[in-house]
């Protein structure tokens, strides 16, 4: 009983000190019994998560050329200063910036209107949340597969309605100005599957005694949901405008598939741009470069996010 | 009619709307994948085609060579899946319950993995793997997702609350350590160890930029890389087939989104999102 006592006092596991507390042998094989259990997944996430992660760092500080696969140069900051110099690159980090501008806020906003939809409705609620979370639920490649003909400018869905109201064909992803904007859709499309289901989570987590408190003082409507409930709800609007900037920076799918981060860049973002760097300049000191840039962003992110969100919750 | 019945019907009609627009890729996925050629642009906006093709889903498991790609999907999902179930259940037990040195040390490294975002790492793990000798081997697609940090985590947030006095009786009963794993601890977190292994299955089903990276072999594509290269591939605009192939990769893992999507969608909303 004794043992089970420290574990519910420390259940951190505090390291306690050997000459205070000499090791009895019964724990002695419970520690190499935990030991065991814990080194697979230990080896394999310091060789897979761990040292690639470090890789990056140290890459980025040498000329790395994969195909004449000469050893590694070290060239310092070089690698730094030259896709911070890059106009491609610049676009690219300016575009993913755009990207997730251009999508947070309409997912927010679509999310929180199908959620109240969503309670507002009695029997089929159940149905409707399920065919309202599809989106987030399918294979994104080939919703871009399909995305990509919707939006095609030849005999495209859009095209197609926009002939019958009277409207030109518009190139969605040919068009310079068009083609990030384009593609954002389909985030917002995705990402309001994702808010919807969270947002609904924290409207149902609101206490009746509030909503009786609402309707007993009169407050309904667009009042109460400005005064009353999106203050409740920021805990879930932090978290997902929180995990909205995550996959906004790290699109890459959708772009692969819809224009390849064309016409003439003005699509391309931070990872479509690492994969370019790498694999087709094959310029691996460079790309790692950019890797270290995003890495840190999304490191910086995720702490946020376990901070404010409490680490043992979330 | 009541003031109370028209708000319901307009509620209930804006409802259907809105599951309309969302639904709206599916439907002219599902649409244009009978419909025969002709049909796809002349009477595109009517919901049901004038003509049906179904030698679309043919050419598209054929042109796309889909075949081999699932089956190539099924066992790379199955074979991460079940990696990351042998070391992650373990791990989390041992981070959970397990009394040893370290243990703080041990669990502050797979908080740190859980910030590191796969994708992110994907250029210099490609490096490492290619030196290996690795690069264009089914192995290179399993391996480097053999264990999950977000796994590890979630599991063990979910062993801790497994009463001690449970553990303590399996002892009593003389239950090894693989025996007690199990018959009382995998029972006891099956709801947690389902919801992660939905998770596994639907990002390694889905994953697109590192079977992009490592697999040039045209017997290791997944299936979102035998889509996109079809994709790439069509210069006569057979729309038909590529709406085929969009349905055929797709339905394996709406299907299975419908039957769990009770705990997917608890999971999703309790913020267990990996990423």
């Amino acid at each position: 009983m004794k043992g089970l006592r420290h574990s519910a006092h420390h259940p951190r596991g505090r390291p306690e000190s050997p000459a205070k507390n000499p090791v009895p042998p019964g724990r002695r094989r419970e520690a190499a019994t935990a030991y065991a259990l814990v080194a697979p997944a230990m080896v394999l996430l310091t060789a897979f998560v761990l040292v690639p992660g470090l890789l990056a760092f140290v890459a980025a500080l040498f000329r790395v050329d994969l195909i004449s696969g000469s050893p590694w140069t070290w060239v310092g900051l070089d690698n730094f200063r030259a896709i911070l110099a890059d106009p491609a690159v610049q676009r690219s980090i300016v575009n993913t910036l755009l990207y997730c501008a251009i999508t947070i806020v309409p997912s927010l906003a679509i999310g929180l209107a199908l959620a109240l939809l969503a309670t507002s409705i009695g029997r089929g609620r159940t149905l409707v949340q399920t065919l309202l979370f599809l989106p987030f639920a399918a294979n994104l490649v080939a919703m871009a597969v399909v995305f990509r003909y919707i939006y095609g400018f030849r005999g495209g869905f859009v095209n197609q309605v926009f002939a019958v109201i009277g409207i030109g064909p518009v190139n969605f992803l040919g068009d310079p100005a068009l083609a990030l904007p384009t593609i954002a859709t389909v985030g917002i499309w995705r990402a309001s599957a994702l808010a919807m289901i969270m947002y609904l989570a924290g409207l149902t987590s609101v206490p009746t005694a509030i909503h009786e408190a609402c309707a007993a003082d009169g407050i309904t409507g667009f009042t109460k949901l400005r005064r009353v409930l999106l203050p409740l709800l920021r805990p879930v609007t932090v978290l997902v405008t929180v995990l909205m900037v995550m996959q906004g920076v790290q699109v890459f799918d959708t772009v692969n598939v819809l224009t390849q981060g064309g016409p003439r860049g003005t699509s391309e973002t931070v990872l479509t741009m690492t994969w370019r760097l790498g694999f087709v300049y094959f310029d691996l000191g460079r790309g790692a470069a950019l890797c270290v840039l995003v890495l840190v962003t999304l490191i910086a992110v995720g702490i946020f996010r376990r901070r404010t969100l409490g680490e043992g919750s979330r | 009619m009541t003031a109370q019945n028209v708000k319901l019907i307009g509620r209930y009609a804006l409802a259907a709307s809105a599951v309309a627009i969302s639904m709206f890729p599916f439907v002219w996925m599902a649409r244009t994948s009978v419909a025969a050629r002709e049909s796809i642009v002349v009477d595109g906006l009517s919901p049901v085609p004038s003509s049906y093709d179904l030698s679309n889903y043919a050419r598209a498991w054929q042109n796309a060579d889909l075949g081999t790609a699932m089956l190539n999907g099924a066992m790379v999902t199955c074979g991460i899946l079940i990696l990351q179930l042998l070391t992650c259940v373990p791990a989390a037990f041992a981070l959970a319950k397990g009394r040893f040195r370290g243990r703080s040390f041990v669990f502050y490294v797979v908080l740190a993995c859980l910030l590191v975002p796969a994708e992110a790492t994907a250029l210099p793990l490609f490096l490492g793997i290619s030196q290996l000798g690795l690069a264009d081997t089914q192995t290179a697609l399993i391996l480097p997702f053999a264990t999950s940090a977000f796994g590890i985590f979630m599991l063990r947030q979910h062993m801790v609350t497994i009463p001690d006095a449970l553990l303590d009786a399996a002892r009593a009963d003389g239950l090894g350590i693989v025996a007690t794993l199990r018959r009382v601890v995998v029972p006891a977190s099956m709801p947690a160890i389902t919801t992660f292994a939905v998770f596994s299955v639907f990002i390694h089903w889905n994953d697109y930029l590192w079977p992009l990276l490592v697999a040039r072999d045209p017997e290791l594509r997944t299936p979102p890389m035998a889509l996109a290269l079809f994709q790439q591939s069509d210069t006569g605009q057979d729309f038909g087939a590529l709406a085929a192939g969009a349905v055929i990769i797709t339905l394996p893992i709406v299907s299975l989104f419908l039957l769990v999507q009770r705990r997917f969608i608890a999971g999703v909303a309790g913020g267990e999102l990996p990423g």
